[in-house]
């Protein structure tokens, strides 16, 4: 190893036992409305405190490099891979998940509900991730055209449906929204 | 004959009379659970005492292990568990004739990414720097990473494994014969010999390998993973451990996608298993995307030479198939995929003359296995592609050459397929009726065509891996008070839809919603034996197995409703969860009443269902059971494609895929199958591959290892052909499968259609389109300067 | 998969962020800045010249806002492709930035993340374990390019989309150090092979993007193995102003060909005449200079011959002899 180079990782950045790892720090995390306080090391990735501090599994680890779309998460709004994301960095944020976007209080929200009955998932493991990123879409946009779904789904990967069953669940569910206006937004903010 | 029983099917069925369940286009069962994230996968249900298995992999493509030393990594705080191959000696494998897989290497390391050793610590940081503390002593070996380096004669050390063919490398060799093949080249109006090259695909599942395993107070082992087959992997794990199979508890979770690269027992399960069992704590291992590519079993690179005759009677007289197909570094399903590259070439059209030569070798890669269409796919190719180089040059619509090639149906291949029902006819028939192909083949512009192809698949294997006797698929129902009916199964659900297809047959039968029935096809303990979800044999086995146990569970329920009444049983039908007289229809009883009174005196109502296939149906040449099946499924598309005339660039503009299932049980689930099958078709043809860096896997990630994404994606309009298969439940056969094959040549011969260029390689990529048309124009403009020099 | 470990720093203001980085070079420690961490986290997940001190940017929100003759470098790929004031004044920009990876990681990604893009190669991007198997590269770890086999140049190629179209505007880049500041050319800025990519110090930091408005008629095509998610393995972006059927102005910028993104300025075409041949000529000359090496998705070859393409499609396009 030439560790007088720059071109190398510093030598203690290779795996070590945990006792030459920096701290734990605490970290806030308000997920789904929820404010949650844990321990995490500064190098936490946000998709691992989830599913392993919190637990909320329905985001799903598919190839930890930001080109599966599975752990996709909403930051503010916005659709963003969680294995990129470091948890700390998402200190102070809103994050979003399947467990919070699915249901509106008891009520199952149009894309979930849509997407069962479009036949939008067969394996599943892809379909929050992909929910996740068309709560971000029709936030933005009312009635996408097909061409514009597929465009705003091209960053998730599914490997079962051929997406077709995923653009007939959009479609489905924008017009439902449409026909029934939420303010969801609202209702949401006014929750925090 | 037989043909009675097809008209007797169709459409006087029962389910079709009641307006039932049966052909209703019904949202999975699961789908709920999964679009709310509520679905568990494996890894979601690691228990918080669970520690981290990692395994240390050979950097050497092939290499003696001469010594392991981990006693450093054992003395690290943190690891509570090492384990080398040496301690596992027990080798595995899903066929019993190639049980060629241990744990862990034990002498040589065979691949790059081969597991060496492995440990079970604390956390993952602690397994990696456990992992670096493991020293292995190699002694490099001469690496077999080329198809025609493991044709030779070598010396036993060079050897993969104990068992190959005369001193070689080479896995499996098989030869078939039929009629008189040379002749018939001879006398042929038209013929050509060609060799296709198709690179390794993979089945790059979203869900990565996960495996959690516990060995309990109770001494009991429990393993979790995400698997098609839980059958196989039982059988492995015992046989690994030296456990008996009923001190092990194999749950499958819901599985993230699958397609054949779960259906292997694999060495990461036996490792997380025998690591619980030498810590006594539960052992979660969880795969990078980069071992899941390392781990998979993917289609096997392939070198097929293939010959076609056509006869003056303008039909198929002679195929001649020569495979040779890289199985890396164990035999996995490969002894089936050997013969499947020949044998399934024997449909959808009739072949009187027929020869095939198939080896698969072993090479310092990878290995490879199943993959959706196992075996069928790349062979089916280079038939399809040589058809329509036949019908281009001897003047013919392709699409009327395949029809006046097809087989009928009910009738026998030259190499003894029992063909039953066969829609390949009305296939090719409304794919082109709805793409407007008279209107378009030939006709589209430079850079636009159209093109076409068939193809056939079996609908389970009729011969079961084991030869033991048991059923191939049995359905236990139980129903109780509460009036739910719980159907146990092992049929494992990936995605496709199988319990959904448990559930619906069941209350179809029994007249009841499709809410009230629940399944349960995840552990050993709790289903009957069912051989798992590869070999498109779920539907056609499993369905049949359920349709018995619930016509079983009918008449119990039948007889508390005429016990009830005093009417006699059989005048009662099951409706609307209701017995009810036929012949006077006010005469009802509650389900639930009616099955309550059943219990009386027997307690909870449990029937069991089962499915054999039919007995001994093929011939008796050698490698007559491979290939065969109760019944087939046929298909044909079209698809239609657009060139990018300055980058080469390739788009599929739209795919009409008509497929012959038999029976849709749920239209819904059964286009779900032909869209997904067409999107991974279209992969393999456009831009899968599966490449290497001489030992090296060059793409072992979701970046480079190219699937098309939303907006590659073409419309696909799936199109159901139901041809109500007589032994087929309510008529059905498969559809998870077959509906991949002709997409790989329909979209070479649209390309032709398009450019007037013939591709023989996979994948065809735009840089490939563009040399092409660059060769194109240059030597159209050679031959009109020849022209105008004349 | 998890990252080695560092500590992470969380400046809130860029003077937090520039005494952090000024106490880590006074204690001797080396660092990285990471903003929106696309590339730096892939990167370190592999291992690949992971440093113990991360000094994360994104809390510093003064460098994210849009004027109208910059661009903070904070701000977010998919905020650039879709501003008003950038379509408007930049519309190339734009679009380039909307044909970066795909939507999740533009809205993660950052223009100045982008145009310091460390270079990529089969031999590099990869694990830590393939890159033992296959003995480390110059790039990382070891001392042989494995591309082109030697010990001084790195081949690994540029991949940043944003560069060719700010290089024709003549786009300055401003950083700062715990000392100083400076602004350089985009067009002096690039260097040197793979690894040493360009001239910056450690602990300098990018902080805007000045872009002048501009009256050139300017596009970008690139070229890549699917439609989305890809980084460029060609890509080329044309500035062309006219008059009276003459060229007066034309600035030819390429990716994905090299270690750097080049500048090719006029192609000697100054003063050519609007018509099919000087397209020509601009493909030839684009053929003459672009050198493209194995270690990316497509052939060499072809990357170079629809480099030549693009130049060719986009000067008639440009000079209004093509839609």
């Amino acid at each position: 190893m030439t560790s007088a180079s720059m071109t190398s990782s510093d030598e203690s950045a290779l795996p070590t036992s945990s006792d030459a790892r920096p701290e734990k720090r605490v970290l806030h995390l308000r997920v789904n409305g929820s404010d949650h306080v844990v321990a995490a090391r500064p190098y936490a990735l946000l998709l691992d405190v989830l599913r392993e501090d919190l637990a909320l599994v329905g985001t799903k680890r598919g190839c930890d490099m930001g080109t599966c779309g599975c752990c996709n998460v909403l930051i503010d709004g916005k659709s963003v891979m969680s294995c990129l994301v470091l948890a700390h960095e998402a200190s102070g944020k809103n994050i979003e998940t399947i467990e919070g976007l699915a249901f509106e209080g008891a009520e199952l929200h149009p894309l979930s509900a849509a997407w069962a009955e479009c036949g939008g998932s067969q394996c599943g493991f892809c379909t929050p991730g992909f929910i996740v990123t068309c709560h971000e879409l029709l936030a933005e946009e009312q009635a996408p055209s097909r061409q514009r779904i597929a465009e705003a789904i091209s960053g998730n990967v599914c490997r079962c449906t051929g997406y077709k069953k995923i653009l007939d669940a959009v479609e489905v569910a924008a017009a439902r929204m449409r026909a029934a206006p939420r303010h969801e937004t609202d209702a949401r903010s006014a929750a925090l | 004959m037989s043909s009675d029983r097809h008209e007797k099917l169709h459409p006087h069925d029962d389910a079709v009379q009641r307006h039932g369940l049966i052909g209703k286009r019904i949202p999975l069962i699961d789908a709920m659970r999964k679009s709310t994230g509520q679905a568990l996968y494996t890894d979601d249900l690691a228990p918080n005492a669970c520690l981290v298995g990692k395994i240390l992999r050979s950097p050497h493509p092939h290499a003696k292990i001469l010594a392991i030393d981990t006693s450093a990594a054992l003395a690290m705080p943190g690891v509570h568990a090492v384990l080398t191959g040496r301690e596992a000696p027990n080798s595995f494998g899903v066929l019993p004739v190639s049980q060629d897989e241990t744990a862990l290497a034990v002498d040589k390391a065979i691949f790059i990414g081969d597991g060496v050793a492995a440990v079970a610590a604390d956390d993952e940081e602690t397994a990696l720097a456990a992992l670096r503390a493991i020293r292995v002593d190699y002694e490099p070996l001469r690496a077999f990473l080329d198809l025609q380096d493991s044709l030779e004669e070598v010396p036993e050390e060079l050897r993969l494994h104990k068992k190959t063919v005369g001193g070689t490398n080479i896995h499996k060799e098989v030869r078939q014969n039929f009629g008189d093949v040379d002749g018939e080249f001879e006398r042929a109006l038209w013929k050509k010999r060609m060799s296709f090259r198709f690179p390794g695909i993979q089945h790059a599942f979203t869900e990565p390998l996960v495996v959690i395993a516990h060995y309990d107070a109770d001494e009991r082992m429990t393993v979790w993973s995400a698997q098609q087959v839980p059958h196989y992997l039982h059988r492995a794990l015992a046989k690994v451990l030296e456990m008996p199979m009923h001190r092990i508890r194999v749950i499958r979770p819901t599985v993230g996608g699958g397609f054949g690269g779960k259906s292997d027992p694999f060495p990461h399960e036996m490792v997380a298993a025998l690591l619980s069992r030498k810590c006594r704590r539960p052992v979660r291992i969880l795969f990078d995307r980069e071992e899941v590519f390392y781990n998979n079993h993917g289609r096997h690179p392939s070198k097929i030479e293939v010959g076609l005759a056509i006869g003056h009677d303008k039909k198929v007289a002679a195929l001649d198939i020569d495979a040779l197909i890289d199985g890396g570094a164990w035999g996995s399903f490969g002894v089936v995929t050997t013969y499947y590259n020949g044998v399934l070439a024997n449909g959808p059209y009739r072949v009187n003359n027929f020869r095939y030569r198939g080896r698969r070798v072993y090479s310092n890669r990878p290995a490879s296995g199943a993959m959706r269409g196992h075996g069928a796919v790349n062979t089916r190719f280079a038939y399809e592609v040589l058809l329509d180089e036949a019908a281009h040059d001897l003047g013919f619509d392709p699409a009327q050459f395949r029809i006046d090639n097809a087989l009928p149906a009910y009738t026998k291949t030259i190499n003894e397929f029992r063909i039953t029902t066969n829609g390949i006819v009305e296939c090719i028939e409304r794919a082109c009726a709805m793409a407007k192909w008279k209107d378009k083949h030939g006709k589209l512009p430079f850079g636009r065509g159209i093109g076409i192809a068939g193809g056939f698949y079996i609908s389970g294997s009729a011969l079961p891996i084991h030869w033991d006797g048991i059923p191939q698929s049995t359905v236990h129902l139980k129903a109780d008070f509460d009036g739910g009916i719980t159907i146990h199964s092992l049929a494992a659900e990936i995605g496709q839809g199988s319990d959904t297809m448990l559930a619906q047959i069941t209350a179809d039968v029994l007249g009841v919603p499709i809410g009230q029935c629940r399944v349960y096809s995840d552990s050993t303990d709790t289903a009957p034996i069912d051989l798992g979800s590869y070999s498109s044999r779920v539907t056609f086995m499993a369905g049949n197995a359920v349709r018995r146990a619930a016509e079983e569970m009918r008449s119990l329920v039948i007889g508390g409703a005429a016990d009830l009444t005093g009417y006699p049983p059989e005048l009662f039908v099951l409706e609307d969860a209701h017995a009810i007289n036929a012949t006077n229809r006010e005469v009802r009883v509650p389900f639930v009443e009616a099955l309550r009174r059943a219990m009386k005196d027997r307690g909870a109502l449990q029937t069991s269902g089962c499915y054999s296939s039919p007995p001994p149906m093929g011939g008796s040449h050698k490698g007559a059971a491979a290939g065969l099946s109760p019944t087939y499924s046929f298909q044909a598309f079209v698809v239609e494609v657009e060139v990018d005339l300055m980058t080469g660039k390739p788009k599929v503009q739209e795919v009409w895929a008509a497929h012959d299932c038999g029976r849709a049980l749920n239209p819904l689930a059964v286009e779900a199958q032909i869209e997904g099958c067409v999107h991974m078709g279209l992969g393999q043809a456009l831009c899968e591959s599966f490449d290497y860096n001489k030992g090296n896997v060059e793409n072992p990630n979701f970046l480079d290892y190219r699937m098309l994404s939303s907006t590659e994606t073409p419309d696909i309009h799936a199109i159901l052909v139901e041809t109500y298969d007589p032994e087929g439940p309510f008529g059905a056969k498969e559809c998870g499968e077959g509906p991949l094959l002709p997409a790989l040549p329909a979209v070479a011969n649209a390309l032709f259609d398009a450019i007037g260029i013939r591709f023989y390689e996979m994948p065809i990529t735009a840089d490939k389109i563009w040399r092409a048309l660059q060769k194109q124009k240059k030597s159209a403009a050679k031959a009109a300067a020849q022209g105008a020099s004349r | 998969m998890i990252l080695p470990p560092f500590e992470l720093h969380q400046p809130s203001t860029l003077d937090e962020a520039m005494a952090t980085a000024q106490k880590l070079r006074d204690e001797g420690m080396t660092f990285d800045y990471m903003a929106g961490g696309t590339d730096v986290l892939p990167n370190y997940k592999n291992r690949l010249n992971a440093r113990r001190q991360v000094i994360g940017l994104g809390g510093v929100a003064e460098l994210t806002s849009i004027d109208d003759t910059s661009i903070g470098a904070l701000a977010r790929i998919d905020d650039v492709a879709r501003d008003e004031r950038v379509l408007a004044l930049w519309p190339t920009l734009a679009k380039a930035a909307g044909l970066i990876a795909s939507p999740p990681l533009r809205r993660l990604g950052t223009v100045g993340g982008n145009l310091l893009l460390d270079t990529r190669c089969y031999y590099f991007n990869q694990s830590e374990f393939w890159r033992a198997s296959k003995g480390y590269c110059l790039k990382a770890d070891g001392d042989v390019c494995l591309v082109v086999p030697q010990k001084e140049t790195c081949y690994a190629t540029y991949s940043g989309d944003l560069a060719p179209i700010l290089l024709v505007h003549d786009a300055e880049l401003e950083f700062r150090s715990p000392d100083s500041g400076r602004r350089v050319k985009l067009r002096d800025f690039f260097a040197y092979d793979g690894t040493r990519r360009f001239e910056k110090a450690a602990d300098e930091v990018l902080v805007r993007i000045h872009v002048e408005p501009t009256a050139l008629a300017t596009d970008y095509l690139k070229l890549r193995a699917r439609d989305t998610i890809e980084y460029p393995v060609m890509g080329v972006a044309m500035g062309v102003a006219t008059k009276d059927g003459l060229v007066t102005d034309l600035r030819v910028a390429v990716t994905g060909s090299e270690a750097v993104p080049l500048y090719y300025g006029d192609l000697g075409l100054m003063g050519a005449a609007v018509d099919a041949s000087t397209a020509d000529r601009v493909h030839e000359a684009l053929l003459d200079r672009i050198q493209c090496y194995r270690n990316v998705p497509f052939p060499p070859g072809y990357r170079k011959a629809m480099g030549a393409e693009f130049g060719r499609s986009l000067f008639l396009q440009l000079t209004g002899q093509q839609a």
